[in-house]
């Protein structure tokens, strides 16, 4: 208890004699992992969005129900079905009917319920979901079945998605990689934080190494300085999301309405990995700052 | 419980240059002994007190300090080879935020010894260096002597089997470096091996102990109950 008492005390100590230094920190780690959070959302956000979307599925032929052309007969499904099993490409045919269109969109969109209330059961058209071999053979596909009687669209699920993707992909990946920079620097203000701290308290070091006190027990509150700082600008950032990103997806899901969110608990579960690596890079530059500094 | 074996220790000057610190010196130092280590500043003096606290190691030859040899001491093992030593320097080191108890107290403190036993022995020791009425005093409101002893204080608290000064009495008037040695005497007679290096002619030529002369590296001179110089040098 003691030691505890002890440990937290010199650190606390440490923060206080350098303020600007420790404020500087807590900033930097605070705008490093606020990027690493928000890609690490982002992410979760393209997870979410292209689940139900990737599935087995990657040509809808959409079939007409009296709403935009005549309502597709028994007979010309039956054909229709046949033909695609005929296809060589086509590897897979499923069937899915407006019912099952339905509940796929309940359970897709179970986030907004005012989306899936102003949805009647009936709404949604009934599809062959068509699996393909290869599926660059779009073009043989479409080409066949877009004018087929009772066909209202053949849509490739992959392109859609491909693109979507190709976009979320490309700012999630710049968010990693600026997060990484700014991470390293953070570190290595960091290090150079917990070395004038050293410096400060030489004296002190040098009393206690030849007194006999153990590298770690002379380490430790240098390196648990560091980790507070680093543990903060942690809490910081991540409180920045936890106010911000619900509110903007909110937004978000009332502007666009066919895609679901995330919402608080996907924040809620970036959180362990955030003051991890806040938590980490703190310790890991004080442990290298330390190192020849405080060796023996 | 101290034995130098063969020991030379180079350090580097420059490009290519050297100085031979210490160059093949032998020395062995019974427990329970006091020995002087004089010569002049160059002579050796401070890296071989830096060798028996592993501060450094020997380039060749074997340093033994109470049953250790340093050469293999791994160096997560140091600090309680530290904890046998006892080491006093002449600018005293103390931390001057802290008071005379907290000085002594921390040496206890940080090597994790229970509050009961730190509450136990710094009165103790205090008392013994004569500062029981200084116990709340900052090193800053304590005379040079004062503040030799607190550091002595400090030193000696764990009870080390060897205590190491190096030139303890070099910033302090003659009567009161007479008080510094008695007290250093006093130490020696608990049983603890007190190895002093010093400048001080008069206090050697007064104590008549075993006096080691070291010059440009090399033991001259070995001698039991000695002074400080052979005659008139």
């Amino acid at each position: 208890m003691t030691r505890l008492r002890y440990l937290l005390s010199e650190a606390l100590i440490g923060l206080k004699r350098n303020v600007l230094m420790t404020f500087a920190v807590v900033l930097s780690v605070t705008v490093s992992l606020t990027l690493l959070g928000a890609s690490l959302l982002l992410a979760a956000q393209v997870d979410l969005a292209t689940d139900e979307w990737t599935g087995r599925v990657e040509v809808s032929i959409f079939l007409c129900d009296d709403r935009t052309c005549p309502a597709i007969t028994p007979e010309q499904e039956e054909r229709l079905r046949d033909e695609l099993e005929s296809v060589p490409v086509v590897a897979e045919v499923y069937y899915e009917s407006k019912r099952e269109a339905y509940e796929r969109f309940q359970e897709l969109f179970r986030n907004q319920p005012t989306l899936v209330d102003a949805i009647e059961p009936d709404t949604l058209p009934a599809s062959f979901r068509v699996k393909l071999t290869d599926p660059s053979q779009f073009g043989v596909v479409a080409s066949q079945f877009a004018s087929y009687p009772g066909v209202e669209e053949v849509v490739d699920q992959r392109e859609v998605l491909n693109q979507f993707l190709r976009f979320t992909d490309i700012v999630r990946n710049g968010a990693l990689v600026v997060a990484i920079i700014q991470l390293l620097a953070a570190g290595v203000l960091i290090a150079n934080t917990i070395r004038v701290a050293a410096f400060a308290r030489r004296e002190q070091t040098s009393v206690m190494k030849l007194v006999g006190a153990s590298n770690w027990y002379i380490r430790l509150p240098f390196v648990i300085e560091g980790v507070i700082a680093g543990a903060l600008g942690s809490l910081v950032s991540w409180l920045l999301l936890y106010f911000t990103v619900p509110n903007v997806t909110e937004q978000l899901r009332s502007d666009i309405e066919l895609m679901p969110f995330i919402g608080t608990p996907e924040v809620i579960a970036v959180a362990p990995w955030m003051f991890a690596a806040g938590v980490g890079i703190a310790a890991l530059s004080s442990i290298v700052a330390l190192r020849r500094f405080l060796d023996v | 419980m101290i034995r130098l074996q063969n020991v030379t220790k180079v350090f580097k000057r420059g490009r290519d240059g050297e100085v031979r610190a210490l160059d093949d010196v032998s020395i062995e130092v019974v427990k329970g002994e006091f020995v002087f280590v004089v010569g002049p500043s160059g002579s050796g003096k401070s890296t071989l007190m830096r060798l028996l606290t592993r501060e450094q190691v020997a380039d060749k030859g074997e340093v033994w300090v109470a049953g250790k040899n340093l050469r293999s001491l791994r160096s997560w093992k140091v600090p309680m080879l530290r904890r046998d030593i006892g080491y006093v320097f002449q600018d005293f080191k103390l931390l001057p935020t802290k008071t005379v108890y907290e000085n002594v107290a921390f040496a206890l403190e940080v090597i994790g010894r229970s509050r009961n036993d730190i509450a136990l022995r710094v009165p103790e020791v205090l008392e013994l260096v004569g500062l029981e009425e200084k116990t709340g005093a900052l090193p800053g409101e304590l005379s040079g002597g004062q503040q030799q002893r607190v550091s002595i204080a400090r030193a000696f608290v764990n009870t080390p089997r060897i205590l190491l000064a190096d030139e303890p009495t070099g910033n302090l008037d003659p009567a009161t470096s007479v008080e510094i040695m008695r007290l250093l005497d006093r130490i020696n007679r608990t049983g603890a091996t007190v190895v002093m290096a010093t400048h001080d002619q008069a206090i050697v030529d007064s104590m008549r102990r075993r006096v080691i002369e070291l010059e440009g590296g090399h033991v001259v001179r070995d001698q039991s109950r000695g002074v400080y110089g052979y005659g008139d040098r």
